[in-house]
């Protein structure tokens, strides 16, 4: 049985040697990193639950050609962003039927009076809140995914395109295009203020 | 004064501390853009991250719980990949010794369509010409043994003289025959040295009275004077070897 002072490596190892329960340790360790970031990209808790959980599986399918140089961690997020990723593309049709009523000016208005607190204010948060939801929901699988990776997880350019997959510059642009997109959804809120 | 793209701006957004460093002076000087920088702030310091429902301790063993019953053992995956390379391998070996039998079956039928190589496929007149090489060598071997023996022969001794006249008698008939060949052949140093060779075989074969003293000492200087032993020598030396190793080598022995 693995013990709880080895390292990452050291689980890996014993994976390798036949060591299932080793992999235990390494899904404990890591889950509430993995849940948060599948969260964020997915914005759904059930399919975080899902991405975390695919995440670990694809992790030790793949772990015979994981590199022992690397970090466990660094590699078993990267796997996750691509789990939510593809999670996301499944559901982009429902999205896109949801996000359509978004499109709508009228209802990204949100009246408000001032910054007092008590009701008002937690009603206000609640709608910035929803509004900003509807502007990520009108993001792509991809800028959403990049976005929430460089704006939320502060990750670099380098580390979002070594996450999705793709060229820095790509990377690069897809972060520029979903701010982009989330300004111009969240300019009614910014001009009532 | 060229201002800053939005692409500009947000990538001065995101890299406040290490990069944008001319965007960031320019910044300090341009109005227009820092209005707009302020403005890209507030708008994105409005998408606040998510902050995802909090996991107890328990999380991380639900997820292994849930997931734990589906992954194999990586020592049985090595086992099946073990099969999988043994069964492999035995095919391989099977279709290597295939391979290599009918390589086998495709040489036997191209060596029966092939000619085959052999003394009788030869040409007649080269054939021929190897075998009378052949027999002028071992003709010549046994004639310089025969030189001397009797260039050492003592008249007393009957052991000595009277193998003599034997192996002399065994000669003369091959000697014919190699001279007949030879003078086929455009050879008169090898035609002269094969007649002294007959005319000396001869006297020493068919010796009236047998083989006396001053019939031996007359034999033997006429072979010295006309060194016909060093003749024979140098003719047997033009002949290539068709002996083997053993045989000369107990050639040497004996002289």
């Amino acid at each position: 049985m693995f013990c709880m002072g080895k390292n990452d490596q050291a689980a890996i190892a014993a994976i390798l040697a036949g060591d299932k329960e080793a992999y235990g340790e390494l899904v404990m360790r890591h889950s509430q990193s993995l849940f948060r970031v599948a969260f964020r990209i997915t914005g759904n808790e059930a399919d975080a639950e899902d991405v975390v959980q695919e995440a670990f599986l694809r992790g030790y399918r793949k772990l015979e050609s994981f590199e022992s140089r690397s970090d466990f961690g660094t590699w078993i997020y990267r796997i996750a962003v691509r789990c939510a990723l593809d999670k996301m593309g499944g559901h982009r049709a429902d999205e896109t039927s949801r996000v359509a009523g978004a499109d709508d000016p009228q209802q990204d208005e949100v009246q408000v009076s001032d910054g007092a607190a008590g009701p008002d204010r937690l009603l206000l948060s609640g709608e910035i809140a929803a509004l900003q939801e509807r502007a990520m929901r009108c993001l792509t699988p991809a800028e959403r995914t990049a976005f929430v990776l460089r704006h939320m997880e502060d990750r670099t350019i380098a580390e979002i395109a070594a996450a999705l997959g793709i060229e820095p510059n790509t990377a690069k642009q897809t972060v520029f295009r979903a701010a982009q997109k989330l300004r111009r959804r969240l300019a009614p809120l910014r001009v009532k203020i | 004064m060229k201002h800053l793209t939005e692409e500009e701006l947000i990538e001065c957004y995101y890299n406040k501390s290490k990069a944008a460093k001319p965007a960031s002076r320019h910044l300090e000087r341009c109005v227009a853009c820092a209005e707009a920088y302020a403005a890209l702030q507030s708008d994105l310091a409005l998408v606040t991250p998510a902050e995802p429902p909090a996991r107890d301790a328990a999380y991380g063993a639900r997820v292994w719980a849930s997931i734990s019953g589906s992954l194999p053992r990586f020592e049985a995956r090595q086992r099946r990949r073990l099969r999988i390379s043994i069964w492999s391998g035995l095919s391989y070996a099977a279709a290597c010794a295939l391979l290599i039998a009918c390589a086998f079956y495709a040489g036997r039928l191209w060596e029966h369509r092939q000619p085959p190589i052999s003394g009788a496929n030869q040409s007649p007149p080269e054939a021929k010409q190897r075998v009378i090489l052949v027999l002028l060598g071992d003709h010549l071997d046994r004639s310089e043994r025969l030189l001397v023996e009797l260039q050492h022969a003592d008249a007393d001794s009957a052991e000595m003289v009277s193998p003599l006249r034997d192996e002399a008698r065994s000669l003369l008939t091959a000697n014919r025959i190699c001279r007949q060949e030879v003078k086929q052949q455009d050879d008169p140093a090898m035609a002269e040295a094969l007649d002294r060779l007959d005319q000396l075989f001869n006297e020493l074969a068919n010796q009236p009275g047998g083989l006396n003293a001053a019939a031996l000492a007359r034999l033997q200087n006429e072979m010295n004077s006309g060194s016909l032993l060093f003749e024979v020598r140098v003719l047997r030396s033009r002949i290539p070897d068709q002996q083997p190793a053993g045989n000369a080598r107990s050639k040497g022995g004996t002289i």
